[in-house]
């Protein structure tokens, strides 16, 4: 193996795998953290550290490495990168060049994430940066600022690149009704990532021109504004979610259809109604994280109206998703397992998400673990499931062999029961009146024993997250030879070898009038 | 292109797979810039960020200049349709600055808060001829380049540089004439939104220059990618057209 081909490499698959080792690292990292928290929770008062401020980094670390470092670039660049040149017949995509430094700066920024555990007075901003504090604290908020520029820099060179990839590089015959759900939830990312990563690329600059250029943005005793920061911050953060939500959602779909041996049940409302649903309605909710920051009343209505609104196509998606399992021949792969499992904790994720819609409750449930616990559920483990489920889904497509499913299995199910003890036991304390990113909770000592609880979920989780890891890196090494297609499906990406050589195939593959990636001959 | 169709013509034995350095090099000259700022401003290392920036100088350029020597003319004329993306984004990144701006004036309790000198008038109306001139002429090169008449328009597009020059030459001098009464980006808010605006609409004009320095040395050599210059062309509109909206915003309102 010739190591320059890999380090500088152009080609979508290797740019791909880059994405994922970066992500898998970041999601290692991220997850340490987790665990630092929750064993530093096992109980009243300093358990593994003395100094809050430690706890605060571990939590700034935990959430900025786990969506920027870990989730993002696992769907829109691992997934994204290996799967959508091979599913619409590409041989590579518009921009390899520009795909190439994508993942440079995605390296980069992941380099300037993990700068904070080496540097003086690392930043402890959370992952929101919030002004004042931002612009007070000692913490280096440059360091901040640097990573989400840099990451989201990166962001949107690769909307860019797939955007065009897309609309000009599909096979002949590969007409957009009958593009895989992951492409078009792809291109509904991308489209999201567009527009709203510059805005928050812009949010996290003023903090530091506030801080350290001397500008007045966000300091009202000069005319700025604190709240615009949260506005300007959300209006990303929220449709950030839906940046997760739509590749995690697209890689159910195809796994579900697989699986299922069954077509995507009511294609077009999934594609139009329920992913273009969401990016029309993506910028128009985010002042719900806001609620209880303070605005006038007709604003807290209207936001409330819309984010119930959007679980519409959202209900949409999910109808299509446990529409094709009806009637289907359904195997439990791993795959299919883990993708399962995301339709439970989305549901309970979803449903539990609806009370914090409701401008009343959330001001008793805002600020407490219930939060935690519910965005856990619905985007937290959901997406990282997905993303397990996805690169259990092409492993064998990616390296040409096969994983252990026995492993593959035990370890599901390990993950499985460990994330509903941890999370479930949140959202229960959250209700009872658990604050959130306490670092001690001495004036809450009732919920001592379900800290303790949620440590012992933690490990369990850990664990069932250990065991995949190792699983690939096992199958990867001595798995059995996998072939071209071991999942039977009908989709393009099975068509070529395992792993597919640059340029993707002999020939570009050309689709017929009677061919879509669902064509499993039932209706 | 062609190390790409030699790598499609034996695809099917042993595999040769592109490379390219160019995107490492710049992103290594990022990462040195990044660590620049923190050094000089949170651990007020001068030296250190002066060496770290000056390591991420000939990265950053020499990786523009690699690339751009390496890929030039390669594409498959896609660019035009991605720039269409990317100017999309560019056009958020300035919303938000309004955004921002049209929320904080709206909301203030009187305008314009005090330490604001008078702006002038007919100054940035020069300014707005000389950009909207800057447009057309690099209408008429892409004219000529589509005629197949190469000297007028490398003619027309030095015209187009002159002009995006003089329009910064002009921003440079409004901008220190405003600092030298006393009028700068920590005066006031309205300071720190006049002086971020206009810089990022000036930082685009840089950038614009710099695509167009990009193309110009294998243009006055011959190679002339209609692509390219196509695509040049229409980050160049966006950015005169949206110096409408930051003069009429920042200095008429």
């Amino acid at each position: 193996m010739n190591l320059k081909e890999w380090i500088f490499t152009t080609d979508h698959k290797r740019v791909g795998v880059l994405y994922l080792i970066g992500s898998i690292a970041a999601f290692i990292v991220a997850g340490v953290m987790a665990l630092l928290m929750r064993i530093e929770l096992s109980s009243i008062g300093p358990t593994i550290t003395n100094n809050p401020s430690s706890y605060n980094v571990w939590l700034y670390a935990h959430g900025a490495v786990m969506i920027l470092g870990f989730q993002i670039p696992a769907l829109t660049g691992f997934f994204a990168n290996f799967c959508i040149p091979l599913m619409i017949g590409a041989k590579d995509v518009a921009f390899p060049r520009v795909n190439a430094l994508s993942v440079w700066l995605f390296y980069v920024g992941v380099i300037l994430a993990l700068l904070t555990f080496f540097i003086p007075d690392p930043p402890d901003v959370m992952w929101t940066g919030y002004p004042p504090y931002s612009t007070i604290t000692t913490g280096n908020t440059a360091l901040y600022t640097f990573t989400v520029l840099v990451l989201g820099f990166a962001s949107i060179l690769g909307g860019v690149n797939f955007l065009t990839t897309i609309a000009y590089m599909r096979a002949p015959g590969l007409t957009w009704n009958k593009l895989n759900i992951f492409v078009w939830c792809v291109v509904g990312a991308f489209i999201l990532q567009l527009i709203f990563v510059p805005v928050l690329g812009t949010a996290v600059t003023l903090i530091s021109m506030d801080k350290y250029l001397g500008t007045h943005f966000f300091d009202p005793t000069q005319g700025g504004d604190v709240l615009t920061y949260q506005n300007l911050f959300w209006f990303y953060s929220h449709p950030a979610v839906y940046v997760i939500f739509l590749p995690f959602f697209g890689v159910l779909f195809e796994i579900v259809a697989t699986f299922a041996k069954n077509k995507v049940f009511n294609y077009k409302a999934a594609v139009y109604g329920g992913i273009f649903g969401i990016v029309l309605l993506a910028g128009e909710v985010w002042v719900h994280h806001l609620y209880v920051s303070g605005m006038v009343d007709w604003i807290r209505v209207g936001q409330m109206v819309t984010t119930l609104l959007i679980s519409v196509p959202v209900g949409l998606m999910l109808i299509s998703l446990v529409g094709t399992l009806y009637k289907g021949s359904i195997t439990f792969e791993t795959p299919m397992l883990y993708a399962l499992g995301v339709l439970f904790l989305f549901l309970i994720g979803g449903l539990t998400g609806i009370p914090l819609a409701v401008t009343s409750l959330t001001v008793h449930l805002a600020r407490s673990y219930y939060v935690v616990g519910h965005f856990h559920y619905v985007m937290a483990v959901a997406g990282t499931f997905s993303i397990f489920a996805g690169v259990y889904y092409w492993f064998p497509k990616m390296t040409g062999k096969m994983y252990n499913e026995f492993w593959g299995k035990l370890g599901f199910w390990v993950t499985f029961v460990g994330t509903n003890i941890v999370f479930w036991t949140m959202m229960d304390i959250g209700v009872k009146g658990m604050p959130r990113r306490y670092y001690d909770y001495s004036q809450f000592p009732q919920f001592e024993g379900a800290h303790q609880l949620m440590t012992i979920g933690a490990v369990i989780l850990g664990i069932g997250f250990a065991i995949a890891l190792l699983n690939w890196i096992i199958g990867a090494i001595k798995g059995r030879p996998a072939g071209n297609n071991p999942w039977g499906s009908m989709s393009l990406e099975w068509t070529t070898v395992s792993p597919p050589p640059h340029g993707n195939w002999p020939t570009p593959p050309a689709v017929g009038a009677e061919w879509t990636p669902y064509a499993y001959g039932k209706s | 292109m062609s190390e790409h169709d030699a790598a499609h013509a034996h695809h099917a034995g042993h595999a040769h797979w592109d490379t390219s350095i160019w995107p490492a090099i710049i992103s290594v000259g990022i990462l040195a810039w990044s660590l620049a700022f923190s050094l000089h401003f949170v651990y007020h290392q001068s030296f250190m960020a002066l060496i770290a920036f000056g390591i991420g100088i000939p990265l950053i350029f020499g990786g523009v200049a690699g690339w751009t020597g390496e890929a030039m003319g390669t594409g498959e004329g896609l660019a035009y349709g991605a720039m269409g993306w990317f100017i999309l984004a560019e056009a958020m990144i300035f919303m938000s600055f309004f955004a921002y701006y049209w929320y904080m004036r709206l909301s203030a309790p009187s305008w314009p808060p005090a330490g604001t000198p008078p702006l002038p008038v007919v100054y940035p109306i020069v300014m707005t001829i000389v950009l909207v001139s800057s447009s057309i002429t690099i209408h008429m090169a892409e004219e000529h380049m589509h005629d197949g008449n190469r000297s007028a328009f490398t003619r027309w597009l030095l015209l187009t540089m002159a002009l995006g020059l003089t329009f910064l030459g002009m921003s440079i001098y409004e901008w220190s004439h405003l600092i030298h009464e006393g009028f700068t980006i920590a005066t006031n808010s309205f300071g720190t939104v006049f002086y971020s605006i206009t810089g990022l609409h000036g930082s685009h004009v840089i950038v614009g220059l710099g695509i167009f320095t990009a193309g110009l040395f294998p243009a006055l050599k011959g190679k002339i990618s209609s692509s390219f210059w196509r695509t040049a062309s229409l980050y160049w509109h966006f950015v005169d057209i949206i110096w409408f909206f930051v003069v009429s915003q920042v200095y008429f309102w």
